[in-house]
Order: C-alpha cells, then sequence, then structure tokens
C-alpha cells in the first residue's frame, strides 16, 4: 500500500499527473470504492487489496478527463485490458493516461464479505493478466491464489445444453426482472457512447420501458454492442441490482470471437479491433 | 390497541386462504432480489432478520412500466382506451418498516392536485402486513429519517416475531381491522407484554444525522462543491431510485402496439440519467453529475419535506448497498450534517 | 376517489395550421368532443401537453387568449420527435391535448396599469395569448407598448397580427429585427431587442413589463428595464423546463423546490432571483 501512496503523491506533486483515479477504504474493512486523488493529501487515502472490484476505466472516457492533463489511473489487469481495448477504439490517447499496474491477487466476488476460497470471485480464478499487460509502472508482487470451482462455466455447459427453444426462455426469464436501471452500461468501460443506442428517440431504436419486450431488446442489443469487446470485468452483473447473470452472455461471445476470429478484447494496443476490422480470410459458413 | 397471537401454522394456513381466494400475496423473494407474488404458501419469507432486498416492492404500486391508455387509429379519429389496474387486493407479508411507509409516502405526491387513479387504485387494494426487524448493517439508517425498525406506521398490520413458531400480531389501521374479521380463526388472543418483552430487545440505532439540520442548509447551500465528491464517482446509473421504495420520478411515452394502434406508456426514470431534464434545444439545467447527485439529496430531504412535510427517504440503505461505486447517501447526509454544525 | 384519467388527453381536430417561419407553425385546434369544448376555461399565460399519438407529447403555451373561446392555438418550432411529427401533420388531423395547466398572467393585477409587452423569436407565442387578453378588454388598461424583434424578417413570428397591431391606434407597437435581418422594404426597427427597448423608453411608473424570449435576451433587458426604474416584482416572465406529466408527478422540471409546471410557468423577476441556478 505505502508503495502505491509514496508513488501517487510523487506523481501528483511532481505535475505528471493532473489526477490519480484509484480506490479508497470505507468503514467496511470489506469495501472499497473508487476515488479521484488530486493532491498529496488525497493520495495518502488510496488503497489496493482484494475489495478493489471497480473497473475504473470507465471514468476515462469522461469528458472532464479529456485533454485536460494526464490522467493517472490504479489499474489491474482487467482493468487495463479495457484500457487497451479503449486505445484501440480510439477513445483514449495513451500519451494522456499513466497507468499504476497492480500485480493483483484477485478480488472479492461480492463486496462486504471476507476474502476467501469460498468468496473469490470467479473471474479471477482463471486469470492471465495478474501482471497487467500495459503500465508506466508497476505496483505490488503475484501470490498463489486460492482455488474454487469455477460455477459460471458449469452454467455455461448447461445454457449450450439446451435447444435454442429453452435458452430463450432462459433468458426471457432472467430478463423479466431487469428494471432499465442501465446500471450495466453506465458502469462499463466499453459502453462509452456519447448517446447510446437506447437512449436515441428518432427513431426509438430499443423501447425503454422494463416489460418483457423492452428488457429482451436492450440486454441482447446490448451484448451484441459487446460482442469482441467485451473484456469480461463482470462489472455489469456485479452492478445488476435484479441479479442477471449478465457474464454469461458476455463470456460465451467473448468465447465465439476466440474460436471463431481467433480475437481476445484487450490483449494487443496494435491489433485492429474484431468488429471494426475486415479480415477477407474470415470464415462465413457460420453465417446461415 | 389489539393485540393478537399466530403461529406459523395458522399463518400459513391464511395465506393460502387468501391464495385461494384469489388475492396477490406478495413477499421478497428466496435471494432477496426483489419481491414477488407467490402462489404456494410454502414460498412464504417473511425476513425480518435478514438484509432487505436489493429493490422494494415498489413495483407493485408503481409499476416499472405501466400503460395510461392505448390509442387506435380509426377512419381518421383516435379511439383512446384505458386499462384501470385490476380490481385484486395485495397483501405485502413482511414488510420492514422502512418498506411499509412507502405507499404512505408515495400518495402525497400522486394525490396534493391532479390525483394519479393508477397509484390510487393500487394503494387502495394494498395490505400491508409489516413485520419489526431485527436486521442492521451499516448502510441502514431508518433511525436518522423518522422511523424505527419497530415502528408501525405504514403498516395495516405489525407481527412481531415472539419465536420460530410465533408472532404477536397489531392491528394498526381500520383497513387493517377489516382485513383481519374474515380469518379470526387463525388467531388467539395475544397479551402485550410477550411482545413489548421482543421489542425491547431489538436494537434501535443511534440516527446518525438531524434531517431538519440537513434541509437548512441544503437550502442555504446549493452551490457547494460538496455534491462533487459523489458527483466525480457517479456513473449516472438508475440503481439508487429504481431500488428505492419512494423514488417516484417517471416518464412518459408512446409504443406502438401494431401499425395503427399503440399505447401511452409510464415508466420509471431517475433523475441520475444524463437525459433526464435534457431539453430538445440541447441545454441541460443540470449538466453534470454532481448536479444530478445534488438534486437528488436535495429532493429527498427538503424540496419533498417543504411541499409534503414528509422526508422522501425511509433509510432502507438499499441505495447505498447497491450502489456500484459505492455512494452511502447516509455518509453524505452526515456530511452535510457535519458541514452544518460548523458553520 | 377520482376516477378521471389524469393522464389521458382530450382530442382536437386541426382546424387550421400557419405557417409561421421556416422551422415554426401555428395550430388552431378545436375540441372535438362539445361537452370538452364548453367546459374548458383557461387564463392566458397557462400551457398544455399536445400529443401526435404514437410519437409522444411536448409542452407548449396556449397562445390564444381566453376571451376566444372557441378555439386555441398553439405555436412550436420544429426541435425534436413531436415536434417533427406535428409538422407533418394536415388541417382534419386529430391531436391530443391535456390541459391547463401551470399559473397564469396576473390580469387582474394589471388592470387599471400601463403594460409593456417584450417578446424575442417565439417568445412572443406566450406573450401573444395575454397581448390579445389585454386587447380584448383594452378600455381596462392603460398605455399598451408592444417592443417585438427577432434575427431577421423571416424569422417573425405572427406577421399579420404585427400588422394588425402596428395599424391600431390605441397600442405602441415597435417591431426590430437584428442587424442584417432586414427586407429591402423594411419599415421597421433595426437593432437588439434590449437596444430598441431603451430607445422606446416607456415609462416605468405604474406599469407592468411581460418579457418573453431567448434567455440572451432576456439577461440583456432586464438590466434596461431596470434603468428605466422597473422594479423586479413588475417585471413578469416565463420559465420552460423539460416536462412530461405538467401535474407536478414525475419530478422533472423542477428548479430547486419550485415546479415549473405548477408554481410557474409565469414568474417575476423577483421570484426568479430567488431561484437556484439551476434552468
Amino acid at each position: 500500500m505505502n508503495e502505491l501512496r509514496e508513488k501517487a503523491k510523487d506523481l501528483l506533486q511532481s505535475g505528471t499527473v493532473k489526477v490519480i483515479i484509484g480506490y479508497t477504504g470505507t468503514s467496511d474493512p470489506y469495501r472499497t470504492k473508487p476515488f479521484i486523488a488530486r493532491t498529496a493529501e488525497d493520495a495518502d487515502k488510496l488503497v489496493f487489496n482484494n475489495y478493489c472490484v471497480n473497473n475504473l476505466a470507465v471514468y476515462l472516457t469522461r469528458k472532464e478527463y479529456k485533454q485536460n492533463g494526464i490522467v493517472g489511473i490504479v489499474a489491474k489487469g482487467c482493468d487495463v485490458k479495457a484500457i487497451i481495448q479503449l486505445i484501440q477504439e480510439n477513445q483514449i490517447n495513451k500519451d494522456d493516461i499513466y497507468i499504476i499496474g497492480i500485480n493483483c491477487n484477485a478480488q472479492v466476488q461480492e463486496l462486504g464479505k471476507e476474502f476467501g476460497s469460498e468468496t473469490i470471485a470467479t473471474k479471477c480464478l482463471n486469470c492471465f493478466v495478474r501482471t497487467p499487460r500495459l503500465q508506466h509502472t508497476l505496483i505490488g508482487t503475484i501470490n498463489e491464489l486460492p482455488k474454487r470451482e469455477d460455477v459460471h462455466l458449469e452454467k455455461l455447459k448447461k445454457l449450450e445444453s439446451m435447444t435454442s427453444e429453452e435458452r430463450w426462455e432462459f433468458w426471457e426469464k432472467e430478463f423479466e426482472r431487469c428494471v432499465k436501471c442501465y446500471a450495466c452500461r453506465q458502469v462499463c468501460p466499453l459502453c462509452f457512447c456519447d448517446r447510446c443506442i437506447a437512449d436515441k428517440s428518432i427513431p426509438q431504436w430499443i423501447e425503454s420501458s422494463a416489460h418483457k419486450r423492452g428488457n429482451f431488446s436492450w440486454n441482447i442489443i446490448r451484448a451484441f454492442h459487446l460482442s469482441g469487446r467485451c473484456i469480461g470485468c463482470n462489472e455489469c452483473e456485479r452492478a445488476c441490482p435484479s441479479d442477471i447473470p449478465l457474464s454469461l452472455l458476455n463470456r460465451k461471445m467473448g468465447m465465439f470471437a476466440r474460436k471463431e476470429f481467433d480475437y481476445a478484447a484487450g490483449m494487443s494496443l496494435d491489433a485492429p479491433t474484431l468488429v471494426g476490422s475486415y479480415n477477407t480470410n474470415d470464415r462465413q459458413d457460420f453465417i446461415k | 390497541m389489539d393485540e393478537k397471537l399466530i403461529n406459523a401454522e395458522n399463518l400459513s394456513l391464511l395465506v393460502s386462504d387468501l391464495l385461494n381466494e384469489k388475492h396477490l400475496v406478495i413477499c421478497q423473494d428466496e435471494k432477496a432480489v426483489g419481491w414477488k407474488s407467490i402462489n404456494d404458501a410454502g414460498k412464504l419469507v417473511i425476513n425480518n432478520a435478514g438484509v432487505p432486498s436489493n429493490i422494494s416492492y415498489k413495483e407493485f404500486i408503481l409499476p416499472k412500466t405501466e400503460p395510461i391508455f392505448f390509442f387506435k387509429n380509426e377512419k381518421e379519429n383516435f379511439n383512446l382506451v384505458e386499462k384501470d389496474p385490476a380490481d385484486q387486493k395485495m397483501i405485502f407479508i413482511g414488510a420492514k418498516p422502512c418498506d411499509a411507509r412507502s405507499i404512505e409516502i408515495m400518495s402525497k405526491v400522486f394525490n396534493w392536485d391532479y390525483k394519479d387513479k393508477f397509484f390510487n387504485k393500487r394503494a387502495e387494494n394494498s395490505i400491508v402486513i409489516g413485520v419489526a426487524c431485527s436486521y442492521q448493517d451499516e448502510f441502514c439508517f431508518c433511525t436518522s429519517v423518522g422511523l424505527s425498525p419497530v415502528t408501525e406506521k405504514g403498516s395495516d398490520i405489525f407481527l412481531i416475531p415472539l419465536n420460530e413458531e410465533n408472532y404477536a400480531l397489531r392491528i394498526v389501521t381500520d383497513k387493517g381491522k377489516e382485513f383481519i374479521k374474515s380469518y379470526e380463526k387463525y388467531f388467539s388472543d395475544g397479551n402485550t407484554g410477550a411482545s413489548k418483552a421482543v421489542l425491547e430487545k431489538i436494537n434501535i440505532p443511534a440516527k446518525k444525522f438531524d434531517t431538519l439540520k440537513v434541509k437548512e442548509w441544503i437550502t442555504n447551500n446549493f452551490e457547494n462543491k460538496l455534491f462533487d465528491e459523489a458527483g466525480s464517482i457517479c456513473i449516472g446509473c438508475g440503481q439508487c431510485a429504481f431500488a428505492c421504495p419512494v423514488c417516484h420520478c417517471f416518464d412518459i411515452i408512446d409504443e406502438e402496439c401494431s401499425y395503427t394502434c399503440g399505447r401511452r406508456m409510464k415508466n420509471w426514470d431517475a433523475c441520475q440519467f444524463g437525459q433526464f431534464t435534457l431539453h430538445s434545444s440541447g441545454h441541460n439545467p443540470r449538466n453534470n453529475q454532481s448536479k444530478r447527485y445534488r438534486q437528488r439529496i436535495a429532493h429527498k430531504f427538503k424540496y419533498y419535506h417543504d411541499k409534503f412535510e414528509e422526508i422522501l427517504c425511509t433509510g432502507c440503505g438499499r441505495c447505498s448497498r447497491g450502489c456500484p461505486v459505492g455512494i452511502d447517501i447516509a455518509k453524505v447526509a452526515e456530511e452535510i450534517n457535519l458541514s452544518a454544525n460548523q458553520a | 376517489m377520482c376516477s378521471t384519467n389524469i393522464y389521458k388527453p382530450e382530442l382536437m381536430e386541426i382546424k387550421d395550421i400557419i405557417d409561421e417561419t421556416a422551422d415554426t407553425k401555428t395550430f388552431r385546434l378545436q375540441f372535438k368532443d362539445n361537452e370538452a369544448a364548453k367546459n374548458f376555461k383557461f387564463r392566458a399565460g397557462q400551457f398544455g401537453e399536445y400529443s401526435v399519438f404514437g410519437e409522444g407529447e411536448s409542452t407548449f403555451c396556449i397562445a390564444s387568449s381566453p376571451t376566444r373561446s372557441q378555439f386555441i392555438e398553439c405555436s412550436f418550432k420544429q426541435v425534436g420527435k413531436v415536434t417533427s411529427s406535428l409538422r407533418k401533420l394536415s388541417i382534419g388531423d386529430t391531436i391530443g391535448f391535456r390541459g391547463p395547466y401551470g399559473n397564469y398572467f396576473p390580469v387582474e393585477e394589471m388592470k387599471g396599469k400601463n403594460v409593456l409587452f417584450i417578446a424575442g423569436g417565439i417568445g412572443l407565442a406566450p406573450v401573444r395569448c395575454i397581448i390579445w387578453n389585454v386587447l380584448d378588454l383594452r378600455t381596462e388598461f392603460k398605455d399598451i407598448t408592444i417592443v417585438y424583434g427577432a434575427r431577421s424578417f423571416s424569422d417573425l413570428v405572427y406577421k399579420r397580427e404585427l400588422k394588425e397591431w402596428k395599424e391600431r391606434k390605441d397600442i405602441k407597437t415597435v417591431v426590430t429585427v437584428d442587424p442584417g435581418g432586414e427586407v429591402p422594404d423594411w419599415d421597421g426597427e433595426i437593432g437588439f431587442v434590449p437596444s430598441i427597448v431603451e430607445k422606446t423608453a416607456p415609462g416605468s411608473e405604474n406599469t407592468i413589463a411581460i418579457i418573453c424570449g431567448p434567455p440572451i435576451m432576456i439577461k440583456f433587458t432586464i438590466p434596461v428595464l431596470q434603468k428605466l426604474g422597473f422594479k423586479d416584482e413588475n417585471i413578469i416572465t416565463t420559465l420552460e423546463n423539460r416536462m412530461k406529466c405538467g401535474v407536478g408527478k414525475c419530478g422533472r422540471c423542477n428548479v430547486g423546490n419550485v415546479y415549473v409546471c405548477k408554481d410557474g410557468p409565469v414568474f417575476s423577476y423577483a421570484q426568479i432571483k430567488e431561484l437556484p441556478q439551476e434552468y
């Protein structure tokens, strides 16, 4: 922790960065929240532990950070994947940010519970970006992680074994609980559109009402718009108040992108994006 | 006040009766995500000792989406057809005091001049069976907004769990009295001694802030930078508004049903959304998240109280528990109180 | 318990359409239901929610005077989804109307006094209703002055009525366009509204000023009025905000704890000064 704070203080005091987006503790030892550090005093409030679940890259596309000095960001591996994908998509400039990379030792699935083998986040179980793939400085050391079954993979396998009618029914039931709070969209770093398609009214592409039809169209369109772009931080699922298993959808689309197009989001700065590029060698046989 | 006793078995039978009579029986779902209507007495959940559900039961009184009328284009004329809410009683069982008060509080704005018949019909058809709450976490603050874990106001009938099998039952309103009449056989006479003992054991948390001080501070500190901290991390979703038992802001939009007919819908909306106050001209009086967060606090702790003498908050803590970025409304209010004290 | 559906509009037939400018139209509307027509009463300054079924509702003031009860009129500029759809409608088409909502101009307090009307661009629409209200009861008011301006000749609305007002001997009408906005045979003033108000120098003694227009026009005209001696409580204006329900429930149009749909849209400048900067 001290290493992080010292580094942050140094960056702010030297003027290398204008602000540092990081995490700070709360009165609950098993919870942190996002925090914008602007002064050396603020830097002392920065923390990093197993409760830093937020993907802070979501703040990088905010207007107030554009062309307003270099923005520092405390980022773990999954967050950096989002940053890489954002750079690939020309949403942020590599030179406008300073990544304080963290060697991450996993996060909790749910805030408020003590970190351990029962509570380790599913996404962390098979993480291959423990050391972020891009950073300007690196803090911390890699330790061994507690092990647990990948419950999402079980659920995915179950879904894959269903007929498409059964799957439709499954998702219809899940989306019924959606309240259209758009927490999934707002917490996602890759949902950065100035005016989301769901908010466009001429024409109203996606109904805003939270009925079956409106919920289905919103959630499916969002899954499509994230295909090949989602880096799997699962923040959407964590933010959802209705407990909709969004990570299953996004993970499946990610698996599809890897299998069919050999593309994984947020891995390579110089690679063209999946949906933003055309390769004549792309398979087409699955298009029916 | 009449006090009766009911045991778990009889409560189950009562619920079965209600279901047979085609009433809606609504309780929290097993996973504490929301509330749902049950079709089997065995599914009854009375969550007096657990965390409040992520989302309140507000959607049964104020649906997340509902048609206010249908329109059909018939030969150069429009035929407007209304669909009133179903004439079906809704019995909410196991409402903590922070949930039970929601209908009363929302009722003020839906009736202060023009009366919203959709809300009123559903409110009229509701019977709230509250329960004394023995849960408390760092996000709860019912005592700061004039409630407590044992407040009976807001419930029609109030349950006090005496032990695993038995509840004391208090009739709070005439509506509750009327309702109970048909199910007398399930109750035995109670005595206030036993329930009093249980109530006394329930911890009443200390107040975290003084709402009047908060209201006064907001009145005099509209431009204060205090809201910038929340504004800097708030991501502008609607979780807080939609989970809340008393947030009621709504949107009115038209939808198609087919080529010649459609419906006008009243949908949940949230002041935290960027588009909420956006004018067609592009001008937005609340053009950043700090201003939008200020609106949330000011509406709840000042404007609603100015107009209706009710705080638009029951201290359930759902907004804070569910906030993806950990903004805690009680902490913001505490900070305001502190600021007010230092002035 | 009231069983009326407060969100359900009355059906109106479009009786006449006037193209005011390239993007502004005026609709003359009549209730399709005679009972509704008979029972409808409103006061100058109030607004309504006008529907295009299938597109939505839009908020406009009722631009006609309550002294002329056979119809109501509204004027609107094409800015978005509903207004674009309204533009496509023809005479004989049906739209919806909910209203009247909001408060109104203090006509009673204005009686026996001089009245100064100032408007800019489409801001003449909310003022037009009170102008006609006052003119239809001419003898109850003293001197009446109208100062109206727009960016150019083609942006002036209610041109036919401006002509009528100019020809009347019992009111003083000054019409202006911004420099560069005049046409070859323009016989009105050339200059921004604030400077034309200063030039016209209406007396402030026993006078109520009603002013509506773009925020920038209001911003620069109010100091002129104050210099002329107008007290803030005698300067009346209107506020607009995004609205949906129009009846103080949807929680959208408030400026501080004031709901524009209920405590407004008509406010005195003295009241506006007390409002937080949120409009």
